[in-house]
Protein backbone atom coordinates (compact mmCIF):
# COMPACT_ATOMS: atom_id res chain seq x y z
CA UNK A 1 0.00 0.00 0.00
CA UNK A 2 2.11 2.90 1.25
CA UNK A 3 5.75 2.14 0.58
CA UNK A 4 8.63 3.34 2.73
CA UNK A 5 8.95 6.51 0.72
CA UNK A 6 5.24 7.39 0.89
CA UNK A 7 6.16 10.54 2.82
CA UNK A 8 8.58 11.54 0.03
CA UNK A 9 6.28 10.75 -2.86
CA UNK A 10 3.11 12.43 -1.58
CA UNK A 11 4.50 16.02 -1.70
CA UNK A 12 5.78 15.40 -5.23
CA UNK A 13 2.35 14.18 -6.30
CA UNK A 14 0.63 17.15 -4.65
CA UNK A 15 3.07 19.60 -6.29
CA UNK A 16 2.58 17.92 -9.67
CA UNK A 17 -1.24 17.77 -9.63
CA UNK A 18 -2.31 20.66 -7.40
CA UNK A 19 0.46 23.18 -6.80
CA UNK A 20 4.08 23.71 -5.69
CA UNK A 21 5.84 23.31 -3.34
CA UNK A 22 3.46 20.62 -2.04
CA UNK A 23 4.93 20.53 1.46
CA UNK A 24 2.80 18.26 3.68
CA UNK A 25 1.68 19.09 7.22
CA UNK A 26 -0.31 17.09 9.81
CA UNK A 27 -0.51 13.84 7.84
CA UNK A 28 -2.90 11.58 9.75
CA UNK A 29 -4.28 8.17 8.91
CA UNK A 30 -8.04 8.36 9.53
CA UNK A 31 -9.28 4.88 8.63
CA UNK A 32 -7.80 1.78 7.14
CA UNK A 33 -10.19 -0.76 5.71
CA UNK A 34 -9.58 -3.86 3.65
CA UNK A 35 -10.23 -1.96 0.42
CA UNK A 36 -8.97 1.54 1.05
CA UNK A 37 -7.07 3.81 3.43
CA UNK A 38 -8.01 7.40 4.18
CA UNK A 39 -5.50 10.08 5.15
CA UNK A 40 -5.97 13.69 6.17
CA UNK A 41 -3.32 16.33 5.57
CA UNK A 42 -2.65 19.99 4.89
CA UNK A 43 -0.35 21.07 2.06
CA UNK A 44 1.33 24.24 0.83
CA UNK A 45 0.08 24.61 -2.72
CA UNK A 46 0.67 28.36 -3.07
CA UNK A 47 -1.36 28.73 0.11
CA UNK A 48 -1.99 26.18 2.82
CA UNK A 49 -5.04 24.04 1.98
CA UNK A 50 -6.74 21.07 3.61
CA UNK A 51 -7.04 17.72 1.85
CA UNK A 52 -8.16 14.11 2.10
CA UNK A 53 -6.22 11.32 0.40
CA UNK A 54 -8.03 8.11 -0.41
CA UNK A 55 -5.82 5.19 -1.45
CA UNK A 56 -6.93 1.83 -2.80
CA UNK A 57 -5.16 -1.20 -1.40
CA UNK A 58 -3.11 -3.27 -3.78
CA UNK A 59 -4.56 -6.80 -3.93
CA UNK A 60 -2.32 -9.22 -2.04
CA UNK A 61 -2.55 -11.93 -4.69
CA UNK A 62 -2.96 -11.96 -8.43
CA UNK A 63 -5.78 -14.50 -8.08
CA UNK A 64 -9.00 -13.21 -9.58
CA UNK A 65 -11.63 -12.47 -6.95
CA UNK A 66 -14.33 -15.08 -7.59
CA UNK A 67 -16.97 -12.49 -6.78
CA UNK A 68 -15.47 -9.67 -8.88
CA UNK A 69 -18.11 -7.84 -10.87
CA UNK A 70 -20.99 -9.65 -9.16
CA UNK A 71 -22.02 -6.50 -7.33
CA UNK A 72 -21.19 -2.85 -8.07
CA UNK A 73 -17.74 -1.53 -7.25
CA UNK A 74 -15.81 1.34 -8.87
CA UNK A 75 -12.07 1.76 -9.28
CA UNK A 76 -10.48 4.81 -7.62
CA UNK A 77 -10.35 6.55 -11.02
CA UNK A 78 -14.04 5.87 -11.70
CA UNK A 79 -14.99 6.88 -8.17
CA UNK A 80 -13.22 10.23 -8.69
CA UNK A 81 -14.84 10.73 -12.09
CA UNK A 82 -18.30 10.06 -10.64
CA UNK A 83 -17.74 12.64 -7.88
CA UNK A 84 -16.68 15.16 -10.56
CA UNK A 85 -19.86 14.43 -12.54
CA UNK A 86 -21.88 14.82 -9.33
CA UNK A 87 -20.31 18.18 -8.45
CA UNK A 88 -21.05 19.35 -12.01
CA UNK A 89 -24.83 18.98 -11.48
CA UNK A 90 -24.72 20.51 -8.00
CA UNK A 91 -24.46 17.52 -5.66
CA UNK A 92 -22.45 18.23 -2.46
CA UNK A 93 -19.83 15.59 -3.35
CA UNK A 94 -16.12 15.86 -2.47
CA UNK A 95 -14.20 18.12 -4.86
CA UNK A 96 -11.48 16.08 -6.53
CA UNK A 97 -8.15 17.92 -6.82
CA UNK A 98 -5.89 15.08 -7.97
CA UNK A 99 -6.24 11.58 -9.34
CA UNK A 100 -3.04 9.62 -8.73
CA UNK A 101 -1.40 8.07 -11.78
CA UNK A 102 1.47 5.59 -12.24
CA UNK A 103 4.05 8.42 -12.43
CA UNK A 104 3.22 9.26 -8.79
CA UNK A 105 4.34 5.79 -7.68
CA UNK A 106 1.68 5.71 -4.95
CA UNK A 107 -0.80 3.26 -6.43
CA UNK A 108 -4.44 4.10 -7.13
CA UNK A 109 -6.18 6.87 -5.26
CA UNK A 110 -7.25 10.49 -5.29
CA UNK A 111 -7.03 13.72 -3.33
CA UNK A 112 -10.14 15.73 -2.44
CA UNK A 113 -10.70 19.00 -0.56
CA UNK A 114 -11.31 18.39 3.13
CA UNK A 115 -14.60 19.62 4.61
CA UNK A 116 -15.13 19.99 8.36
CA UNK A 117 -18.07 18.46 10.15
CA UNK A 118 -19.44 15.44 11.95
CA UNK A 119 -19.86 11.97 10.43
CA UNK A 120 -20.56 10.03 13.63
CA UNK A 121 -24.24 9.03 13.47
CA UNK A 122 -24.87 8.93 17.21
CA UNK A 123 -23.66 12.53 17.64
CA UNK A 124 -25.66 13.78 14.65
CA UNK A 125 -28.79 12.09 16.02
CA UNK A 126 -28.40 13.08 19.67
CA UNK A 127 -26.25 16.20 20.20
CA UNK A 128 -28.16 19.47 20.76
CA UNK A 129 -25.64 21.07 18.45
CA UNK A 130 -27.26 19.32 15.45
CA UNK A 131 -30.90 19.99 16.43
CA UNK A 132 -31.39 22.52 13.62
CA UNK A 133 -29.58 20.24 11.15
CA UNK A 134 -31.92 17.34 12.00
CA UNK A 135 -34.91 19.51 11.05
CA UNK A 136 -33.65 20.10 7.50
CA UNK A 137 -31.73 16.91 6.71
CA UNK A 138 -34.74 14.93 5.45
CA UNK A 139 -35.61 17.63 2.90
CA UNK A 140 -31.92 17.83 1.96
CA UNK A 141 -31.81 14.07 1.43
CA UNK A 142 -34.73 14.29 -1.00
CA UNK A 143 -33.14 17.17 -2.88
CA UNK A 144 -29.64 15.67 -3.00
CA UNK A 145 -31.01 12.35 -4.27
CA UNK A 146 -33.12 14.10 -6.91
CA UNK A 147 -29.95 15.84 -8.11
CA UNK A 148 -27.83 12.66 -8.09
CA UNK A 149 -30.48 11.02 -10.24
CA UNK A 150 -30.02 13.74 -12.89
CA UNK A 151 -26.31 12.97 -13.41
CA UNK A 152 -26.17 12.17 -17.15
CA UNK A 153 -25.12 8.54 -17.59
CA UNK A 154 -23.06 9.79 -20.54
CA UNK A 155 -20.90 11.70 -18.01
CA UNK A 156 -20.23 8.44 -16.15
CA UNK A 157 -20.14 5.83 -18.95
CA UNK A 158 -18.20 3.40 -16.72
CA UNK A 159 -21.22 2.91 -14.40
CA UNK A 160 -22.41 -0.66 -14.74
CA UNK A 161 -26.13 -1.19 -15.02
CA UNK A 162 -27.63 -3.47 -12.41
CA UNK A 163 -31.29 -4.37 -12.76
CA UNK A 164 -33.18 -5.20 -9.54
CA UNK A 165 -33.18 -8.93 -10.33
CA UNK A 166 -29.41 -8.86 -10.93
CA UNK A 167 -28.81 -7.20 -7.56
CA UNK A 168 -30.87 -9.93 -5.86
CA UNK A 169 -29.01 -12.63 -7.80
CA UNK A 170 -25.69 -11.07 -6.72
CA UNK A 171 -26.52 -11.57 -3.03
CA UNK A 172 -27.52 -15.15 -3.79
CA UNK A 173 -24.12 -15.75 -5.46
CA UNK A 174 -22.24 -14.21 -2.53
CA UNK A 175 -24.12 -16.47 -0.12
CA UNK A 176 -23.46 -19.56 -2.23
CA UNK A 177 -19.77 -18.66 -2.41
CA UNK A 178 -19.65 -18.47 1.38
CA UNK A 179 -21.30 -21.90 1.57
CA UNK A 180 -23.84 -20.79 4.14
CA UNK A 181 -27.36 -22.18 4.54
CA UNK A 182 -29.73 -20.03 6.53
CA UNK A 183 -33.44 -20.68 6.01
CA UNK A 184 -34.58 -17.17 7.03
CA UNK A 185 -32.09 -15.60 4.61
CA UNK A 186 -32.99 -17.95 1.74
CA UNK A 187 -36.65 -17.07 2.27
CA UNK A 188 -35.78 -13.35 2.12
CA UNK A 189 -33.78 -13.76 -1.08
CA UNK A 190 -36.57 -15.70 -2.78
CA UNK A 191 -39.12 -13.13 -1.65
CA UNK A 192 -36.87 -10.41 -3.12
CA UNK A 193 -36.48 -12.29 -6.41
CA UNK A 194 -40.27 -12.59 -6.69
CA UNK A 195 -40.97 -8.95 -5.78
CA UNK A 196 -38.14 -7.15 -7.63
CA UNK A 197 -39.49 -4.18 -9.66
CA UNK A 198 -39.80 -4.83 -13.38
CA UNK A 199 -38.52 -2.19 -15.79
CA UNK A 200 -37.93 0.67 -13.35
CA UNK A 201 -36.55 4.05 -14.39
CA UNK A 202 -32.77 3.84 -14.76
CA UNK A 203 -30.55 6.63 -13.43
CA UNK A 204 -27.21 7.12 -11.77
CA UNK A 205 -27.49 5.60 -8.27
CA UNK A 206 -25.20 6.46 -5.35
CA UNK A 207 -25.64 3.02 -3.79
CA UNK A 208 -24.55 3.85 -0.23
CA UNK A 209 -26.68 6.91 0.59
CA UNK A 210 -27.10 6.80 4.37
CA UNK A 211 -26.24 8.41 7.68
CA UNK A 212 -22.56 7.71 8.34
CA UNK A 213 -21.70 8.81 4.82
CA UNK A 214 -22.83 12.40 5.41
CA UNK A 215 -20.57 15.16 6.73
CA UNK A 216 -22.97 17.24 8.82
CA UNK A 217 -22.63 20.75 10.21
CA UNK A 218 -24.97 22.71 12.45
CA UNK A 219 -26.86 23.89 9.35
CA UNK A 220 -27.33 20.42 7.82
CA UNK A 221 -25.66 18.03 5.36
CA UNK A 222 -22.45 19.51 3.96
CA UNK A 223 -21.03 16.64 1.97
CA UNK A 224 -21.98 13.19 0.69
CA UNK A 225 -19.13 10.67 0.85
CA UNK A 226 -18.41 7.13 -0.37
CA UNK A 227 -19.30 7.00 -4.04
CA UNK A 228 -17.46 3.75 -4.75
CA UNK A 229 -20.51 1.55 -5.29
CA UNK A 230 -22.10 3.96 -7.74
CA UNK A 231 -24.07 2.22 -10.47
CA UNK A 232 -26.87 2.70 -13.00
CA UNK A 233 -30.19 1.34 -11.80
CA UNK A 234 -33.52 1.99 -10.10
CA UNK A 235 -33.18 5.35 -8.28
CA UNK A 236 -35.73 4.27 -5.65
CA UNK A 237 -33.08 2.10 -3.98
CA UNK A 238 -31.29 5.28 -2.83
CA UNK A 239 -34.46 6.51 -1.09
CA UNK A 240 -34.79 3.16 0.67
CA UNK A 241 -31.20 2.52 1.84
CA UNK A 242 -31.21 5.63 4.07
CA UNK A 243 -34.30 4.15 5.80
CA UNK A 244 -32.90 0.66 6.52
CA UNK A 245 -33.14 0.25 10.27
CA UNK A 246 -29.45 -0.49 10.80
CA UNK A 247 -28.66 2.97 9.37
CA UNK A 248 -31.04 4.68 11.82
CA UNK A 249 -28.44 4.00 14.53
CA UNK A 250 -31.18 3.69 17.14
CA UNK A 251 -32.87 6.96 16.11
CA UNK A 252 -36.67 6.99 16.40
CA UNK A 253 -37.69 7.94 12.84
CA UNK A 254 -37.45 5.93 9.60
CA UNK A 255 -35.24 8.23 7.48
CA UNK A 256 -31.79 7.87 9.01
CA UNK A 257 -33.33 7.97 12.48
CA UNK A 258 -34.21 11.66 11.98
CA UNK A 259 -37.06 12.01 9.44
CA UNK A 260 -40.30 10.62 8.05
CA UNK A 261 -40.66 8.82 4.74
CA UNK A 262 -43.50 11.18 3.78
CA UNK A 263 -41.23 14.21 4.11
CA UNK A 264 -38.44 12.49 2.17
CA UNK A 265 -40.74 11.44 -0.66
CA UNK A 266 -42.38 14.89 -0.87
CA UNK A 267 -38.99 16.64 -1.06
CA UNK A 268 -37.82 14.18 -3.73
CA UNK A 269 -40.99 14.55 -5.78
CA UNK A 270 -40.83 18.33 -5.63
CA UNK A 271 -37.17 18.46 -6.62
CA UNK A 272 -37.24 15.72 -9.27
CA UNK A 273 -40.72 15.95 -10.77
CA UNK A 274 -40.92 12.14 -10.47
CA UNK A 275 -43.60 10.48 -8.37
CA UNK A 276 -42.42 8.12 -5.64
CA UNK A 277 -44.21 4.79 -5.28
CA UNK A 278 -43.94 3.99 -1.54
CA UNK A 279 -44.42 0.26 -2.23
CA UNK A 280 -41.43 0.25 -4.58
CA UNK A 281 -39.27 2.01 -1.96
CA UNK A 282 -40.51 -0.50 0.59
CA UNK A 283 -39.28 -3.35 -1.64
CA UNK A 284 -35.82 -1.78 -1.71
CA UNK A 285 -35.87 -1.22 2.05
CA UNK A 286 -36.81 -4.89 2.60
CA UNK A 287 -34.20 -6.09 0.11
CA UNK A 288 -31.67 -3.69 1.64
CA UNK A 289 -32.17 -5.44 4.97
CA UNK A 290 -31.53 -8.83 3.34
CA UNK A 291 -28.46 -7.43 1.58
CA UNK A 292 -27.08 -6.10 4.86
CA UNK A 293 -27.67 -9.52 6.47
CA UNK A 294 -25.45 -11.01 3.75
CA UNK A 295 -22.97 -8.20 4.44
CA UNK A 296 -22.86 -9.09 8.15
CA UNK A 297 -22.14 -12.71 7.27
CA UNK A 298 -19.33 -11.63 4.95
CA UNK A 299 -17.75 -9.39 7.60
CA UNK A 300 -18.14 -12.19 10.15
CA UNK A 301 -16.36 -14.60 7.81
CA UNK A 302 -13.51 -12.10 7.42
CA UNK A 303 -13.44 -11.83 11.21
CA UNK A 304 -12.88 -15.57 11.46
CA UNK A 305 -10.04 -15.41 8.92
CA UNK A 306 -8.41 -12.53 10.79
CA UNK A 307 -9.37 -13.76 14.31
CA UNK A 308 -10.69 -10.25 14.90
CA UNK A 309 -13.28 -10.06 17.68
CA UNK A 310 -14.95 -6.90 16.34
CA UNK A 311 -15.51 -8.39 12.88
CA UNK A 312 -16.56 -11.75 14.35
CA UNK A 313 -19.19 -9.93 16.41
CA UNK A 314 -20.62 -8.35 13.24
CA UNK A 315 -21.34 -11.88 12.00
CA UNK A 316 -23.57 -12.26 15.05
CA UNK A 317 -25.62 -9.27 13.90
CA UNK A 318 -26.95 -11.09 10.83
CA UNK A 319 -30.35 -11.73 12.40
CA UNK A 320 -30.97 -8.05 13.17
CA UNK A 321 -31.66 -6.90 9.58
CA UNK A 322 -33.47 -10.18 8.87
CA UNK A 323 -35.81 -9.51 11.79
CA UNK A 324 -36.36 -6.01 10.35
CA UNK A 325 -37.05 -7.56 6.93
CA UNK A 326 -39.92 -9.70 8.25
CA UNK A 327 -41.34 -6.73 10.15
CA UNK A 328 -41.22 -4.62 6.97
CA UNK A 329 -42.97 -7.11 4.69
CA UNK A 330 -45.64 -7.62 7.35
CA UNK A 331 -46.32 -3.89 7.26
CA UNK A 332 -44.80 -3.11 10.65
CA UNK A 333 -42.54 -0.05 10.81
CA UNK B 1 -22.02 -36.17 33.27
CA UNK B 2 -20.42 -34.61 36.34
CA UNK B 3 -19.90 -30.90 36.05
CA UNK B 4 -17.25 -28.76 37.60
CA UNK B 5 -18.10 -25.89 39.78
CA UNK B 6 -18.72 -23.00 39.33
CA UNK B 7 -20.85 -23.27 36.20
CA UNK B 8 -19.33 -21.94 32.95
CA UNK B 9 -21.90 -19.15 32.70
CA UNK B 10 -20.92 -17.95 36.17
CA UNK B 11 -17.23 -17.98 35.16
CA UNK B 12 -18.08 -15.85 32.15
CA UNK B 13 -20.15 -13.44 34.25
CA UNK B 14 -17.21 -12.98 36.62
CA UNK B 15 -14.79 -12.44 33.72
CA UNK B 16 -17.13 -9.88 32.10
CA UNK B 17 -17.55 -8.10 35.43
CA UNK B 18 -13.78 -7.72 35.71
CA UNK B 19 -13.47 -6.40 32.13
CA UNK B 20 -16.29 -3.91 32.50
CA UNK B 21 -15.91 -2.70 36.06
CA UNK B 22 -12.16 -2.87 36.68
CA UNK B 23 -10.25 -3.00 33.39
CA UNK B 24 -12.25 -0.67 31.13
CA UNK B 25 -11.98 2.46 33.31
CA UNK B 26 -8.18 2.21 33.10
CA UNK B 27 -8.00 2.05 29.28
CA UNK B 28 -7.67 4.60 26.49
CA UNK B 29 -10.56 5.10 24.08
CA UNK B 30 -9.40 2.50 21.52
CA UNK B 31 -8.85 -0.31 24.02
CA UNK B 32 -11.98 0.62 25.97
CA UNK B 33 -13.96 0.17 22.75
CA UNK B 34 -12.25 -3.13 21.92
CA UNK B 35 -12.80 -4.38 25.46
CA UNK B 36 -16.48 -3.46 25.31
CA UNK B 37 -16.73 -5.46 22.05
CA UNK B 38 -14.92 -8.36 23.74
CA UNK B 39 -17.22 -8.29 26.80
CA UNK B 40 -20.18 -8.24 24.42
CA UNK B 41 -18.81 -11.33 22.62
CA UNK B 42 -18.48 -13.11 25.97
CA UNK B 43 -22.04 -12.15 26.83
CA UNK B 44 -23.21 -13.75 23.57
CA UNK B 45 -21.42 -16.97 24.56
CA UNK B 46 -22.97 -16.80 28.04
CA UNK B 47 -26.51 -16.39 26.68
CA UNK B 48 -25.91 -19.17 24.15
CA UNK B 49 -24.87 -21.52 26.97
CA UNK B 50 -27.97 -20.55 28.93
CA UNK B 51 -30.54 -20.68 26.11
CA UNK B 52 -29.42 -22.73 23.15
CA UNK B 53 -30.11 -26.29 24.39
CA UNK B 54 -33.78 -25.59 25.01
CA UNK B 55 -34.07 -23.60 21.79
CA UNK B 56 -32.55 -26.46 19.76
CA UNK B 57 -35.04 -29.00 21.17
CA UNK B 58 -37.99 -26.83 20.11
CA UNK B 59 -36.37 -25.97 16.77
CA UNK B 60 -35.85 -29.65 15.93
CA UNK B 61 -39.55 -30.35 16.60
CA UNK B 62 -40.60 -27.47 14.31
CA UNK B 63 -38.17 -28.53 11.55
CA UNK B 64 -39.27 -32.17 11.68
CA UNK B 65 -42.90 -31.04 11.30
CA UNK B 66 -42.05 -28.82 8.31
CA UNK B 67 -39.86 -31.42 6.55
CA UNK B 68 -41.84 -34.54 7.48
CA UNK B 69 -38.91 -36.47 8.95
CA UNK B 70 -36.62 -36.54 11.97
CA UNK B 71 -32.94 -35.61 12.08
CA UNK B 72 -30.21 -33.55 13.66
CA UNK B 73 -31.19 -29.87 14.05
CA UNK B 74 -28.29 -28.55 11.94
CA UNK B 75 -28.91 -31.04 9.14
CA UNK B 76 -32.64 -30.35 9.15
CA UNK B 77 -32.03 -26.59 9.03
CA UNK B 78 -29.63 -26.92 6.09
CA UNK B 79 -32.20 -29.10 4.31
CA UNK B 80 -34.91 -26.49 4.86
CA UNK B 81 -32.62 -23.73 3.54
CA UNK B 82 -32.01 -25.83 0.44
CA UNK B 83 -35.72 -26.51 -0.06
CA UNK B 84 -36.49 -22.79 0.16
CA UNK B 85 -33.64 -21.91 -2.21
CA UNK B 86 -34.67 -24.40 -4.88
CA UNK B 87 -38.37 -23.61 -4.56
CA UNK B 88 -39.25 -27.10 -3.28
CA UNK B 89 -40.77 -25.39 -0.24
CA UNK B 90 -43.32 -22.72 -1.23
CA UNK B 91 -42.81 -19.38 0.54
CA UNK B 92 -46.33 -19.63 1.95
CA UNK B 93 -46.00 -23.20 3.26
CA UNK B 94 -48.10 -23.30 6.47
CA UNK B 95 -45.96 -22.79 9.54
CA UNK B 96 -42.84 -21.84 7.57
CA UNK B 97 -42.73 -18.13 8.23
CA UNK B 98 -43.69 -18.67 11.89
CA UNK B 99 -40.76 -21.09 12.19
CA UNK B 100 -38.32 -18.63 10.56
CA UNK B 101 -39.43 -15.79 12.82
CA UNK B 102 -39.16 -17.98 15.93
CA UNK B 103 -35.64 -19.05 14.92
CA UNK B 104 -34.65 -15.41 14.37
CA UNK B 105 -36.15 -14.42 17.72
CA UNK B 106 -34.18 -17.26 19.37
CA UNK B 107 -30.93 -16.10 17.72
CA UNK B 108 -31.57 -12.48 18.74
CA UNK B 109 -32.27 -13.57 22.32
CA UNK B 110 -28.66 -14.80 22.29
CA UNK B 111 -26.92 -12.26 20.04
CA UNK B 112 -28.68 -9.00 20.86
CA UNK B 113 -31.89 -9.26 22.93
CA UNK B 114 -32.42 -5.49 22.77
CA UNK B 115 -33.14 -5.70 19.02
CA UNK B 116 -36.40 -7.57 19.72
CA UNK B 117 -37.92 -4.60 21.53
CA UNK B 118 -36.59 -1.79 19.35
Amino acid sequence: MSGDNFAEKLPLAVARHIGAPGTIHDLQRLTGGANKTTWSFDADVGERQRFILQMSSIPLTAEPDPLAGVSPHLTAEEDAALMQAAVKVGVPAPRVRAVLDPADGLGSGYVTERVDGETLATRILRDDRYAAARKVMTRQCGEILATIHTIPLADAPFLKRFDPAELVAAQRKILAYRGLHLPALEWGLRWAAEHAPKNPRVTCVHGDFRLGNFIVGEEGIRLLLDWEIGQAGDPMQDLAWVCVKTWRFGGPKPVGGFGTREELFAAYEKASGHRVDPAQVRFWEAFGSVKWAVGCLGLGTRGVEEMNVERCAIGRRTEEPLWDFYNLIEGRD
Amino acid sequence: MPRSMPDSTILLKAAIKYLEEELMPTLDAYHRFKTRVTANALNIVRRELELRDDQAIAERVRLAALLGHEGDVEALSTELAERIRTGAAPLDQPGLREHLRQSLADALAINNPKWLTR
